[in-house]
């Protein structure tokens, strides 16, 4: 836009909308951008993240993680696609459900509603620390009571159960989160709509397939979309429950990373694995993205 | 709009200039430490400081989570702690570029030899001095060993009598802790200190690939033979047993012998049951009861930071809490912990009174956990756990353990 033209209204706007922006970019700036471009650096060096002077070793870090020097990446990777792919699934399909279900008009409506948006609330750690609490001592007592063996098993404590029970913890804290957006998607939905698939004769559950989820495309969409990235940087929750225990079945790609540089002192190549799992994030998210899009029909 | 810009912009310097810190007249020492469990008998320590120095600000910071990550922040900021904490031994080394040599002090002659042993560096350098001395080994309830009518076993044959007796008796003959990868590091070097007459030199050839635990029946046949005994004999749900989990068992009088801790779990303990009767001793580690031995010396040191601004009244201070009076009482009657220095009279604790007799009739094995890292002790926790959830057999634990030792603290490190 040719400056002479922009009248002093307009002018005006854009100063402000620079201004009004500024802190935001900055803060940006300082907590994302600029680290980003030092871990690029970092991931080029040797460093133990405590010496002085990082080493630069050019693209070494990276051949070592991608020749067979760093197998507990790859099954960080792994576990980290598995909860991904589970937490997807149950996440979505429940959140769908019950927000189906509460935008029915009862009693109890907006009090369900905000019950199942209460742990999302709640900080990650705290409901770590609630839940190995009930995986452990509750468990006990349960088993004490009922004797059925289901609370007898080590939650907590066998690699393949801990998988199981931080699919359930994360998918219980972020139910409440999708609830919302699907609720939203759901009250969008134009009556006149229902009612001519009504009127048509369609059936609850051809309304349901034929008309109420393709509608819900943009929510879908949306929710797959936060569902993907919050389950491939699952990191507190693991921590708060299992520390990547036991005997370091449960790490996740992001807890590998930060086992790497901080536990390890190779800052250099946990940088390295990170820029590889941003790489790895992005194109899987740009894809996903992508697909539901076209898949999307318009209102 | 520009007037209201500048409103703001003078509001923020105004808040600025008042936040930042009036120029202090004397010395400041900004102290960043772990160990927030000796926070008030730290703040305790300051406070008595002040009347000796009054001029002498000592800013006093502690957190127990995540706290190397904290002071790797600050060191990369250049906002290195005049006072901050590493562990002893290896670490040592890995921090020596930023702390303070100060061997011949009157602090570093107080000191107790057990604790400055894993303070050093390169040639006699002393890098490091104690907030408290340690003592690691079992903890047995006495009034349990005296129903049943045992004495502690010192033998590995002896310990698997007494699980079987107590079992019978309808105790839980021992507690593990095993959900915790440190519990591992503080088993193991009771076995590799009995493993040879020289576990430094051994950690050393594991750590350039040279040992290996089939050559060494203490590591590959007794040290697994314990752990399959404490998985036997042990928590109903090993792994998922942690510290607080040992706690109540032992505290309630349920387990009778608890493994991984030492002199740091009594207060806890004594917390459920106040007359709780604790026995203390060293491991069942081989068929030779002499070599049941308890370890003490200190797993955690406090450095000096050698481009402090005020390198001279953090050294003052350091020394006076070595040397002075109330310094020299203040592990004691204030803090509770075993003095890290010579000249110190014996807190009246059970197992710190237990670990000093001990340590005096039948000597303390080496500190050997410290000649590892702790990135090493935390693989070699996970491997042991892995191997006890049966995801991976002995062989394979023993050859991930080994190639842990060289890959993280090899020759490349």
């Amino acid at each position: 836009m040719d400056k002479k033209s922009m009248s002093p209204m307009n002018r005006k706007a854009l100063k402000e909308t620079l201004l009004f922006t500024l802190p935001a970019v900055v803060m940006v700036l300082i907590a994302i951008y600029i680290p980003f471009v030092m871990s690029g650096y970092y991931s080029l060096t040797e460093w133990n993240g405590i010496s002085r002077n990082p080493v630069f070793i050019g693209l070494n870090n990276f051949k070592t993680i991608f020749s067979s020097g760093s197998p507990e990446f790859v099954n960080a990777l792994v576990f980290t696609f598995k909860y991904s792919a589970l937490f997807i699934v149950f996440s979505n399909v429940l959140a769908l459900a019950l927000a189906v279900a509460l935008t029915k008009e009862f009693k109890l409506a907006n009090f369900l509603r905000g019950m199942f948006f209460l742990p999302y609330i709640m900080s990650m750690t705290i409901v770590g620390f609630i839940w190995k609490f009930i995986f452990t001592q509750g468990f006990e007592k349960l088993y004490e009571l009922t004797g059925w063996g289901i609370w007898n098993l080590s939650w907590l404590g066998d690699g393949g159960l801990a998988f199981w029970s931080l699919v359930i913890v994360g998918t219980w804290q972020s139910l409440g989160f999708y609830i919302v957006l699907y609720i939203a998607g759901l009250q969008a939905i134009p009556k006149e709509v229902m009612e001519a698939a009504s009127i048509d004769g369609a059936t609850g559950s051809q309304r349901f397939f034929r008309v109420t989820l393709p509608l819900l495309g943009p929510s879908i969409t949306t929710c797959m979309f936060m569902s993907l990235t919050n389950s491939l940087k699952v990191f507190d929750i693991i921590l708060a429950l299992t520390k990547g225990g036991p005997g370091g079945a449960t790490y996740s790609a992001t807890l590998d990373i930060y086992r790497e540089a901080f536990q390890n002192n190779n800052y250099g190549l946990g940088s390295a694995k990170a820029i590889v799992f941003f790489v790895i994030v992005l194109v899987l998210t740009q894809v996903v993205l992508k697909i539901f899009e076209s898949r999307e029909v318009q209102q | 709009m520009k007037k209201l810009l500048c409103l703001l912009l003078a509001v923020a310097t105004v808040l600025a200039m008042s936040v930042l810190p009036a120029m202090a007249e004397g010395a400041e020492i900004n102290m960043f430490i772990s160990s927030p469990e000796y926070a008030d008998a730290v703040n305790e320590l300051i406070a008595a400081y002040k009347e000796v120095a009054p001029d002498v600000t000592i800013n006093y910071e502690t957190t127990q989570n995540d706290y190397p990550t904290l002071l790797k922040t600050r060191i990369n900021a250049g906002m290195t702690p005049d006072i901050f904490s590493t562990t002893s031994g290896k670490e040592i080394a890995d921090y020596a570029e930023y702390s303070y040599n100060f061997a011949g002090s009157p602090a570093a002659e107080a000191m107790d030899p057990a604790v400055s042993a894993m303070m050093v560096y390169g040639d006699g350098e002393i890098h490091g001095f104690a907030l408290k001395g340690n003592y690691f080994g079992m903890l047995y309830n006495k009034a349990i060993f005296e129903e049943v009518g045992i004495e502690f076993p010192r033998t590995l044959d002896a310990f698997e009598a007494a699980c079987e007796k107590l079992s019978e008796a309808g105790y839980q003959p021992v507690t593990t802790g095993f959900a915790e990868w440190w519990v591992f590091k503080h088993v193991m070097q009771h076995f590799l200190d009995a493993a040879s007459d020289d576990p430094a030199a051994l950690v050393a050839a594991f750590q350039k690939g040279e040992a290996h635990f089939k050559d060494y029946p203490v590591l590959y046949d007794n040290f697994f033979r314990f752990i399959d005994l404490c998985v036997k004999y042990g928590d109903n749900k090993p792994l998922e047993t942690d510290l607080a989990g040992e706690d109540a068992a032992f505290g309630a009088g349920k387990a009778a012998m608890m493994t991984g801790q030492g002199a740091w779990v009594e207060a806890d303990v004594l917390a459920i049951d106040d007359a709780l009767q604790i026995g203390f001793a060293g491991y069942p580690v081989t068929d030779d009861p002499a070599k049941s031995q308890i370890i003490g010396g200190s797993d955690q040191a406090l450095r000096i930071n050698k481009d402090s601004a005020n390198l001279d009244a953090v050294m003052d201070f350091v020394n006076w809490w070595y040397t002075s009076d109330y310094g020299k009482a203040w592990f004691c009657d204030v803090a509770g912990v075993i003095p890290p220095i010579t000249d110190a009279k014996v807190a009246d604790m059970q197992i710190i009174q237990q670990g000093s007799e001990l340590s005096a009739t039948d000597g303390a094995a080496a500190l050997s956990i410290c000649y590892s890292s702790d990135s090493f002790n935390q693989a070699m926790g996970e491997a042991i756990q892995a191997y006890i959830g049966g995801t991976i057999d002995k062989d394979a634990c023993c050859a991930q353990i080994e190639a842990k030792w060289v890959e993280l603290d090899g020759a490349a490190q």
